[in-house]
């Protein structure tokens, strides 16, 4: 176990290299960025000494070898350009939270609300509710989760709309964890509604699988009602597929979350990527991308350690579900 | 004799002591002991798949009485576990039990049950041990709380009693250490362990008749003789009616009361183990005897095999099922369904020989005759 975790390590450090070398270059390749943006109305003097202070006027090569030192020493990507003052540590300190918050609920409610889905799919299957939450699925997988947040926006919040939600905005001071609901209602299904989708349809197979198992003829042989079976050992065989597909969602829905951030205006750390990203702030783009591509590389390397943990299967249940 | 050969040295970690009581409390009797516990008529199932309707069981007709063994013996694929299945009512789509088909408990038609009905019939009238324990039981769930799910459904039982009973049945399975063993998983089991397991779970609540679905097929020799010793004292000391399906003529060998011959979804001979034993009537019961070794070889005997397949049950030829692989096969038997001839044996308990053959037809052709006299498989004391 602890050269499988060791070995994955050293492939995660080649991975994270290699996503920032990559970006660095694009980001250098693409003519202009925040800075150019800003001072493009100076003299041409004042411009090269602005390019000077930043450093922008060394060929990209020394660029990158001097912020991957500034990486691997400070962990430092540098000073945004756009906004003076703003690190990557600056703004994770201030931004994370909300989009914890944020991808926690999209995370309670869409896999509960996909658990359900997906049982009574199965439980009904090839009958009008299996066929319902096919449609829904197929529709919510097709249909990007901006487009869905859009409609909500529309329908749902303001003077005119059904439940008179705010249209926008995040809780603040005291309810930033807990609290200020009516804001984050719209954010959470938004997200959630993918969520629903991929866990409906995993929930479904898995559970499908066990239907068909030697083990639920046993369990009717005993007397069991059709719907004992299904809650008792059918719920329960399908749980190790479902637990193992968690965390790769996790790394799906940080990608999801970046629009409906946006569209919210959720003070997240997604609406500011997207900023960045608008404004070519080639330092804090470098850092986030590293950032992000970090948390994904740690969900698949979770979902391969409980695979792994799985393997022989029940060992895993017994030692941490009961 | 045959109590004596089962006796066998046991292996160190399933040696364990056979012969505590299975009750916890005595056995009633309902209802008429002259009345047969089970009736099973005229039962025909077909699954529906995409070459077309398998016709597993045609018009199988049997009866097991109250305390008796019954053994259900043939080839793979013959249609024992689909009969199983169907007195347990657990057959599922594509299977569809054929309209005329009964099965009758306690002269209680087991398919037109109510839910209810049939949750109390399942595990509580009638238990069934499955073939491969390994996936009969939830890998995911301890081995004594699927006991427990039994006797919870059955009786009203609190948690601690179940628990308790569930320990205890474990224990008189022969399970050493019963109380660690019920927190463990059935793959902490070893195969041996997990069919006791298996029939403690079906025997929880004395059911009064229990089909066991070769529940040896997976297991070594000397275990096998363990398990056969079980069910045999479930019957001696309980009174439990047992049904036992196997394709091995050894494993039924001093245990069956009844023996029924299967073959393509029929029933081609039936009797008393004695006379299946020591005068077998139909070819194919000869060939499966002449296909066991035996003890009173003492030459080298050939080991014979039976050459062919069984016919394709999508498509059953409309004479004998057997024809094609029939020494004695005669143009009648491609033709027309052989009738039923009954044998009388020597003595009440031998009533009910009856053997489904052309050719014991008056008018089969005398060299035919002299052919199966040469082919007879003759004698039984090498099975017993
Ligand atoms: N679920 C199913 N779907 C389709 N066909 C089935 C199904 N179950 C059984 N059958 C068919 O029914 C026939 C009888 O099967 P069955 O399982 O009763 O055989 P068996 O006598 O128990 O054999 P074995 O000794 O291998 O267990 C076979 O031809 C099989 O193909
Ligand atoms: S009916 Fe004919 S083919 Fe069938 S077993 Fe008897 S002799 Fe053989
Ligand atoms: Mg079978």
């Amino acid at each position: 176990m602890a050269k499988f975790v060791a070995k994955r390590f050293v492939y995660m450090i080649i991975t994270l290299f290699l996503v920032f070398t990559a970006t660095f270059f694009l980001l250098a390749s693409i003519p202009g960025n925040a800075l150019t943006m800003k001072i493009h109305k100076l003299p041409a003097q004042a411009q090269e000494r602005i390019m000077q202070k930043y450093g922008y006027d060394k060929p990209a090569g020394e660029r990158y070898l001097l912020t991957l030192k500034n990486v691997v020493t400070k962990g430092d990507f540098g000073e945004s350009i756009a906004k003076s003052g703003d690190t990557l540590g600056s703004i994770l300190q201030k931004r994370l939270p909300p989009t914890v918050r944020l991808n926690i609920q999209q995370m309670i409610v869409g896999v509960t609300l996909g658990l359900i889905l997906g049982i009574i799919a199965a439980m009904k299957r090839a009958k009008a509710p299996d066929f319902i939450i096919l449609i829904f699925c197929m529709f919510m997988t097709s249909v990007p989760s901006l487009v869905i947040a859009l409609i909500l926006q529309l329908t749902l919040t303001g003077p005119s709309g059904l439940l008179h939600l705010p249209i926008i905005g995040w809780p603040k001071g005291k309810d930033l964890w807990f609290g200020g609901w009516q804001f984050t209602i719209l954010p959470t299904f938004a997200g959630a509604l993918f969520y629903v989708a991929g866990y409906a349809r995993t929930t479904k197979i898995a559970m499908l699988d066990s239907i068909y198992q030697e083990c639920t003829t046993t369990a009717r042989a005993i007397g069991m009602s059709e719907t004992q079976v299904m809650l008792h050992h059918v719920v329960r065989n399908s749980f190790i597929p479902i637990v193992t597909f968690l965390p790769g969602t996790i790394a799906g829905m940080l990608s999801g979350s970046l629009f409906i951030e946006r569209v919210f205006s959720v003070p997240g750390i997604g609406s500011y990527y997207v900023e960045c990203i608008t404004q070519r702030d080639v330092p804090m783009v470098l850092g986030f991308t590293v950032f992000y591509s970090a948390i994904t590389i740690v969900s698949i390397f979770v979902s391969d350690v409980l695979y792994g943990i799985v393997d022989p299967r029940i060992k895993l249940v017994s030692g941490s579900s009961r | 004799m045959a109590e004596e050969k089962v006796m066998t040295p046991q292996v160190e970690e399933e040696a364990v002591e056979i012969g505590k009581n299975w009750k916890a409390n005595p056995h009633k009797w309902t209802g008429d002991p002259n009345q047969p516990l089970l009736e099973v008529k005229n039962l025909r199932v077909s699954y529906h798949t995409y070459a077309g309707e398998v016709q597993s069981v045609r018009g199988v007709n049997f009866d097991v009485k109250h305390g008796e063994i019954l053994a259900v013996i043939g080839e793979s694929g013959c249609g024992k576990s689909v009969t199983a299945r169907t007195i347990m009512s657990l057959i599922r789509h594509p299977g569809v039990v054929k309209e005329g088909s009964q099965i009758l408990f306690e002269g209680k038609d087991v398919l037109s049950m109510s839910k209810k009905e049939l949750s109390q019939y399942r595990g509580g009238d009638c238990g069934m041990i499955f073939q491969d324990a390994l996936v009969a039981l939830d890998p995911t769930m301890r081995v004594g709380k699927q006991i427990m799910e039994n006797l919870r459904i059955h009786s009203k039982m609190t948690k601690k009693e179940a628990k308790e009973e569930a320990i205890r049945l474990l224990d008189v399975v022969g399970i050493p250490n019963a109380e660690t063993r019920f927190r463990q998983y059935p793959f902490e089991f070893s195969g041996g362990m997990r069919q006791r397991a298996m029939i403690a779970m079906a025997v929880a609540c004395q059911p009064k008749l229990v089909i066991a679905d070769e529940p040896t097929t997976a297991l070594d020799v000397t275990i096998q003789a363990q398990i056969m010793e079980l069910l045999k004292r479930l019957r001696d000391e309980d009174g439990t009616s047992i049904i036992l399906i196997t394709h091995d003529f050894g494993v039924v060998a001093g245990f069956a009361d009844k023996i029924v011959v299967m073959y393509a979804g029929q029933i081609v001979e039936r009797g008393s183990r004695k006379e299946i034993f020591y005068n077998p009537q139909h070819p194919y019961t000869w060939a499966l005897l002449g296909a066991v070794p035996r003890l009173d070889w003492e030459n080298k005997q050939m080991l014979r095999t039976i050459r062919g397949t069984p016919p394709d049950l999508v498509a059953p030829p409309k004479g004998c099922p057997f024809a094609r692989r029939c020494e004695l096969c005669m143009n009648v038997c491609l033709e027309e369904m052989p009738p039923v001839k009954e044998f009388p044996g020597e003595g009440p308990e031998n009533h009910g020989h009856s053997a489904m053959c052309w050719l014991y037809a008056d008018d089969a052709p005398a060299e035919v005759r002299e052919k199966a006299e040469a082919l007879r498989v003759k004698g039984g004391e090498g099975h017993e």
